[in-house]
């Protein structure tokens, strides 16, 4: 583990800098998609795997950053970046506010009301609620950003954006976890009550991991919305959550481990191409076994700097 | 009164539906506290296996008795295939985290789906006409015979399905493992051929579900699964999950709902009114509207 600190995160980070030039374009494509996933299994392991809090509706954050920059740009003729500071804050008050009512229900409770959540927003955008969400087809034709006059319309250059929200987003990660409000985090996620009897505001935290993961998720929206110049309901699909929660769990809510999950549900299936039917026949059972041999994840996170035997093994989440 | 009557009959013809699959969703959760994704797959699976045995093994025979053979086998393969689930996905990760038995069930609950699509093909396929179109009118109202074949079988079971857990020996033991696994197993009851009674149970139900949405609607595909699961397991959360004749009342209550929003407001928006109506349901009443409180287990 400190060897992969130590040298594993530097090579993964020089080789994801020089990945472009190394790309045809269609490779390019799915190393951005790549990317922008890392970041939303990401955001989704702060409320999930970092806080405990069952949350299958991640998509709906994703995806509503990406409507607000798809609207503001194409209705209201903002620039794309000057999006992107409502394109977080208005999925992180949201993610507040649906937070605040719910947070307190039971786990399976939580997580079927944010796949409801889920479901409400693809039928709102596909319903083309006030006009502005383009119905089933969505939104296209999307300005380029553009950065103190430079035109960041290449695929290489929406690359580095991206690679840019992912340093930011492991940054937070690190950070958070450093900090009093990961500490807490933690401590509710373990045992709750025991939390609560040494003063720890577990609903405030609870709302707290909601919003901080609702907004990067929100931001990773904008980035999905730069790529593709457009934006439509079926990327925001129930299904899209589905996958996000499963990374975090099969991966054990490390950075590697998203890394890796990320990696199989998403690049993998553009490498074989030819078993696109098969694709989630395979994942299912991938996960099925993954979770018989490793329940805790294929590479479990670990906090702080705990020594292994004064570590007791208890059911996370449970 | 001509719409409302004729939504009511409809609701209830839906609800029947949702609650015979929220009851698969409930009795699994009672004893392993568990959601049970794969279950709406299951339940889309049986109307094609039940499709398939119609075609291949009945030679499309319509007869009173073929219905009831096609019937009975499907619900015998879904409650075998129940059985080989539970053992495969669920039964080795029963001390583990819970979310990991989560992740299992949408594991294979994504098998369930994607394996129908393999066998069977990812368009739609239509549901033989198994039942009569007969159709009576009430001064307005539409009532059709496929209806109440639904509405009082489903009853039928589901009266069935609780005086057995009420009444009988084995039924305390269903009760008794859904209130402490730990406490039943010191009492003698052996809670693994406990839960694989529930896994037959419920599989079966829902097989019995699944062919009535094919006779219902006609059209069957190979993701159905997802919709009708999620709506049959708000159904079992309404009425309080773990809660057998909850699943019951919320089936009939949500499937009373849904008609009504689709008869008087709109069907594009049954979705939005359906989880609004869950989620103003548990801030009321966080454990369904028949669930007892009881603490979360520390």
């Amino acid at each position: 583990m400190k060897n992969l600190k130590r040298f594993g995160f530097p090579i993964f980070f020089v080789v994801m800098a020089i990945l472009p030039f190394l790309l045809d374009p269609r490779w390019q494509a799915v190393a951005i998609t790549f990317l922008v996933f890392t970041v939303v299994a990401l955001s989704q392991d702060i409320i999930l795997g970092k806080s405990g809090m069952f949350n299958m509706g991640q998509a709906l954050f994703f995806g509503m950053g990406a409507y607000i920059t798809a609207i503001l740009n194409s209705q209201y003729g903002w620039p794309m970046l000057a999006t992107i500071p409502v394109a977080i804050l208005v999925p992180a008050l949201f993610g507040i506010l649906l937070a605040g009512p719910i947070v307190h229900l039971r786990g399976d409770y939580l997580l079927v009301v944010t796949i409801g959540f889920n479901i409400v927003f693809v039928q709102v955008v596909q319903n083309n609620l006030g006009g502005v969400t383009g119905g089933p087809n969505g939104i296209f034709g999307l300005d380029p950003m553009n950065l103190f006059g430079m035109q960041l319309a290449s695929q290489v250059s929406v690359y580095y954006f991206a690679f840019a929200v992912l340093l930011l987003t492991l940054g937070i990660m690190r950070n958070l976890e450093k900090s009093k409000a990961g500490r807490a985090l933690h401590y509710l996620r373990e045992d709750q009550l025991a939390a609560e009897s040494i003063g720890i505001n577990t609903r405030s935290y609870k709302i707290f991991a909601f919003g901080l993961g609702a907004g990067i998720a929100g931001l990773a929206g904008t980035v999905f919305a730069t790529q593709y110049a457009a934006v439509s309901p079926e990327a925001f699909e129930f299904i899209q959550s589905v996958l996000f929660f499963s990374i975090v769990l099969v991966g054990g809510s490390s950075i590697p481990g998203i890394l890796l999950g990320v990696f199989v549900m998403f690049v993998l299936p553009e490498i074989f191409r030819e078993f696109a039917t098969w694709r989630f026949f395979i994942f299912g059972f991938a996960m099925i076994l993954a979770m018989i041999l490793r329940p805790r994840g294929i590479w479990p996170a670990t906090f702080g700097k705990i020594p292994k035997f004064l570590i007791k093994e208890s059911n996370h989440g449970a | 009164m001509d719409i409302f009557l004729q939504q009511l009959a409809n609701g209830l013809t839906i609800g029947s539906m949702f609650a015979l699959v929220a009851l698969g969703y409930t009795m699994v959760y009672g004893v392993m506290k568990l959601i049970n994704f794969a279950h709406g797959d299951m339940v889309a699976a049986s109307a094609f296996v039940g499709l398939t045995i119609y075609t291949q093994i009945m030679g499309q025979a319509a007869s009173l008795a073929a219905v009831i053979v096609i019937f009975l086998l499907t619900a015998a393969v879904m409650a075998c295939i129940g059985i080989i689930l539970e053992r495969v996905a669920y039964r080795p990760l029963r001390e583990a985290p819970r979310l990991s038995a989560v992740v299992s069930a949408l594991g294979a609950s994504l098998v369930i789906q994607n394996g129908i699509m393999l066998i069977w093909g990812p368009r739609m396929k239509i549901f033989p006409e198994l039942v009569p179109q007969v159709y009576w009118d009430f001064g307005g109202v539409v009532i059709s015979l496929i209806q109440v074949i639904i509405l009082a079988l489903s009853l039928f079971l589901m009266v069935s399905l609780y005086l057995f857990v009420e009444k009988t020996r084995m039924g305390a033991a269903i009760r008794a493992s859904s209130i402490d696994q730990d406490a039943a197993r010191l009492m003698g009851i052996n809670v693994n051929s406990i839960i694989m009674i529930i896994f037959i149970i419920g599989s079966s139900l829902g097989a019995v579900g699944g062919l009535f949405i094919g006779l219902y609607y006609r059209g069957i595909t190979f993701n159905m699964g997802w919709q009708y699961g999620l709506y049959a397991f708000i159904a079992a959360i309404i009425g309080g999950i773990g809660n057998i004749p909850g699943a019951m009342l919320g089936g009939m209550l949500l499937g009373l709902f849904n008609a009504f929003i689709a008869g008087y407001i709109s069907s594009t928006w049954a979705d939005a009114f359906t989880f609004i109506l869950l989620i103003l349901i548990l801030i009321v009443r966080p454990t369904g509207l028949l669930g007892e409180r009881v603490a979360e287990k520390v």
